[in-house]
């Protein structure tokens, strides 16, 4: 089950994330962050501070928009993340494209 | 022993009926000789009265028997039967008398001895048809019985019984007692004269048939009883057999069934295309629900339909429509040009009840509607839905000439039909559903067999040390991989990795992935250019969503060292021996497919590691770590690594069963691990190199 929020803040859009990502509804979080782009957003700051799992699925949808981000220029900031869902980033290597915040304040 | 031969009823009793009749004959006779010489001949009239008794019960069991044996006897053979009897009765009566003409006034002709015989041939031949008919009657009334008229049958057998001892009472006189049993007996058969089922099953050709049978019983009956009471008036035969309450009885009997049938047959003539049309329609159903055999199509069952539907209501013409996916389909029509169709589709169009009609939703609710349209041919039509699952699949059309041509028990009987062929036709449907998935776990299982072929069975090493590996998918196919290369005497290569998603999808870039191992590694790369130019060909094939993690693993055993590059996997488990410590090794690196361009160079590192004999190398995928028990707990790293570090001096097929065991008993019995995970374990020994 995963619950997604979207609020606007200082000109950033907030994606706030609660509960697990896996293959079944990875699909939300795809549509979720289309519709920012499509909105002409040009910051996302997830909130991953209730984000209790993600799968590869969950991963594959920030890996599939890195090339989108960068060539629209839209900064892409993720914080809050759990320590085990933080490892999960680290392992595969995301932690190195997408800037990992420990708190809100420090991505702003 | 004597063995004795069966008792076979219908020979023996015929055998009986013979002989008793002899003997009645031969009684008669002496008594008759008596008689004429007035020499008292000391025969009772009761000894002839018991043998007439005897004779009528030996030919009520022979024809018993015989009627019971041909119980497949349809009514018509029946009727015929006693007909034929009947005619052969008034045939013998009528060669008798022709005989007697020929023989006038001669000597012959009164000799009382022969007038005697034929007296009692004729006796014979009447008892014989009347009980025989009586017991074909019997059969008659008995068509589908029930409990009471089955009583009622044997109380009248029991009655004709007792009638048959009367005549020790009576002396055969015609009085009130006599006349008494004849009105109980005449009536015990007109109550069992009212059961004519059998007739309405009769055709019209049949019933026609049956007239003219009827007729000949009833003919032959009242010759034959005309007869009869001639016999009562000559004073010639010293013994009267034939003024018998029994026979008697039976005549009345035969006689009121006879005429009763003959009445309700012609009645029945007029109504008899009814009666036909309703056995059509049953036969219709049956055919509705027969048709679902595989093999056969969908429109084989619609095709009954339409003739059914149409015979049932008599319709000029008819059409049926299909909807499939928004579409309409014409499927069949009946003597009706697509002119004239068009021109009624446009009449039912304007109609308001039909446009509701079409529009309703409640599709259980939805019933077969008849209009009126005011075409120069067709004047009344009806619309018949054909729904499956609640949905409707398609609508037949009915027309006929005539106004308001179509009655309620034609509508019902229609809505019969049309659910009946819609259920053959989603069993159809469903029964191909079900071929179609059991094609596609076919289809799973070669896949399941071929993805078990691209791992490897056997795995490439020295007597440097010892490996092994398993691979465990969720699904019949999995995204999880791993593999050996032997670069040369002492370079070995190991590769495990993970498709991102699992399933066919999964399992299919698992394959791209053996291809590139297996093509890049022939090169001799070192684990980071492996890994940039493994990235570089999978940016062309990998879905923007997927990706793959990798950790490739160059062994040299002449060196002992371990070259190592990681892109995205979990990380690799070493048990050090001299530090008696497990750790995982800190290689950084992003997984393949992420970044399609040549930044990702710059996110692949290698390291180079040395081993002693005595450590391990476990190797796996997230799977494992993944795994969840009910408390939604991770197996986690450190499982693992505590795991190894206490069984690190075990083999690895050991080391890998522990971990295995270890994480079914995490899971739980009945959890199941719902991702692909595979592992693998490389122990290092001492090794004499060259």
């Amino acid at each position: 089950m995963i619950s997604i929020e979207t609020q606007k803040e200082n000109g950033h859009d907030l994606l706030i994330l609660r509960g697990e990502v896996d293959a079944s509804n990875s699909v939300i979080l795809d549509e979720a962050i289309q519709k920012l782009i499509n909105d002409g957003s040009k910051s996302i700051l997830v909130d991953g501070q209730g984000l209790e799992y993600i799968s590869s699925a969950g991963l594959g949808v920030f890996m599939s928009y890195l090339e989108e981000f960068q060539e629209r220029d839209i900064d892409l900031k993720i914080y809050s993340l759990t320590p085990r869902v933080y490892e999960v980033f680290k392992i595969l290597g995301l932690d190195q494209l997408i800037p990992i915040l420990p708190d809100k304040t420090a991505a702003f | 022993m004597i063995k004795l031969p069966p008792i076979h009823i219908g020979k023996l009793s015929m055998l009986l009926a013979i002989l008793v009749w002899l003997a009645l004959l031969f009684v008669d006779l002496v008594r008759l000789f008596g008689i004429i010489n007035t020499i008292d001949s000391g025969i009772a009239d009761e000894f002839t009265l018991i043998l007439e008794i005897l004779f009528f019960l030996s030919v009520y069991s022979f024809y018993n028997y015989s009627i019971n044996k041909n119980s497949q006897n349809e009514f018509l053979n029946l009727i015929w039967r006693a007909a034929s009897t009947g005619i052969l009765s008034v045939g013998f009566f009528l060669l008798i008398r022709l005989l007697y003409q020929l023989l006038g006034d001669s000597k012959l002709g009164e000799e009382p001895f022969l007038l005697n015989f034929f007296y009692h041939a004729k006796f014979a031949v009447v008892s014989i048809f009347l009980i025989s008919s009586s017991l074909l009657w019997k059969h008659l009334i008995l068509y589908q019985k029930s409990k009471q008229v089955v009583k009622q049958w044997q109380a009248y057998e029991f009655a004709m019984l007792v009638a048959m001892f009367f005549i020790f009472f009576n002396k055969n006189n015609l009085d009130y007692s006599f006349l008494f049993g004849m009105v109980i007996l005449l009536g015990l058969g007109l109550v069992l004269s009212s059961n004519l089922k059998w007739i309405p099953y009769l055709t019209f050709k049949e019933k026609w048939k049956s007239l003219l049978f009827l007729s000949l019983i009833i003919a032959s009956c009242i010759y034959l009883f005309w007869q009869t009471l001639e016999f009562s008036n000559s004073e010639i035969y010293p013994v009267n057999l034939t003024d018998n309450l029994f026979l008697i009885s039976l005549f009345g009997f035969i006689l009121i069934y006879a005429i009763f049938s003959f009445l309700v047959t012609l009645f029945n003539l007029p109504t008899s295309s009814v009666f036909e049309q309703k056995l059509t329609e049953a036969i219709s159903f049956q055919r509705l629900s027969q048709s679902i055999q595989p093999g056969e199509n969908e429109e084989q069952v619609l095709d009954i339909l339409m003739d059914s539907c149409m015979s049932a209501s008599y319709a000029d013409a008819a059409w049926l429509e299909m909807t499939t996916h928004e579409s309409r389909s014409l499927l069949q029509d009946r003597s009706i040009d697509p002119e004239t169709r068009n021109e009624l589709t446009d009449l039912i169009g304007k109609q308001k009840t039909a446009l509701e009609w079409a529009a309703k939703t409640q599709t259980e609710k939805l019933s077969p509607i008849t209009l009126r349209l005011s075409h120069p041919k067709f004047e009344s039509v009806l619309l018949v839905p054909l729904i499956i699952n609640k949905s409707v699949i398609g609508k037949m059309v009915l027309c006929k000439e005539v106004r308001d041509g179509f009655n309620k028990e034609m509508v019902n009987i229609i809505t019969t039909f049309s659910r009946q062929a819609s259920i053959a036709v989603e069993n159809h449907r469903l029964l191909n559903q079900a071929i179609q998935n059991e094609r596609y776990q076919e289809e799973l299982k070669i896949a399941q067999r071929v993805q078990k072929a691209l791992l490897p069975t056997r795995l490439d090493h020295n007597a440097a040390f010892d490996i092994c590996a398993y691979s465990n998918a969720a699904d019949e196919v999995g995204g999880d991989y791993y593999d050996t290369f032997k670069l040369d005497e002492d370079r070995f290569v190991f590769i495990i990795g993970d498709v991102s998603g699992k399933g066919t999808s999964a399992a299919f870039h698992m394959a791209q992935m053996k291809g590139i191992f297996q093509s890049l590694i022939q090169l001799d790369l070192g684990p980071a250019e492996f890994m940039i130019r493994a990235n570089s060909a999978l940016g062309n094939c990998l879905e923007r969503n997927h990706f793959i993690t990798a950790s490739i693993f160059i062994i040299d055993t002449r060196e002992n060292s371990i070259r190592h590059a990681r892109a995205g996997h979990v990380p690799t488990l070493m048990h050090s021996f001299a530090n008696q410590k497990s750790e995982y090794l800190a290689v950084e690196g992003l997984g393949l497919g992420i970044l399609r361009n040549k930044q990702y160079e710059k996110h692949v590192e290698e390291k180079t590691f040395m081993y002693q004999p005595g450590n391990v190398l476990v190797l796996f995928t997230d799977g494992i770590v993944e795994a969840k028990n009910e408390k939604s707990l991770q197996f986690g790293f450190e499982r693992i690594r505590s795991l190894l570090e206490i069984s690190h001096h075990l083999g690895p097929h050991e080391i890998q069963a522990k971990i295995i065991d270890s994480l079914h008993n995490f899971v739980g019995g009945d959890g199941m691990i719902d991702d692909d995970y595979s592992i693998m374990v490389v122990k290092f020994n001492e090794y004499q190199k060259n």
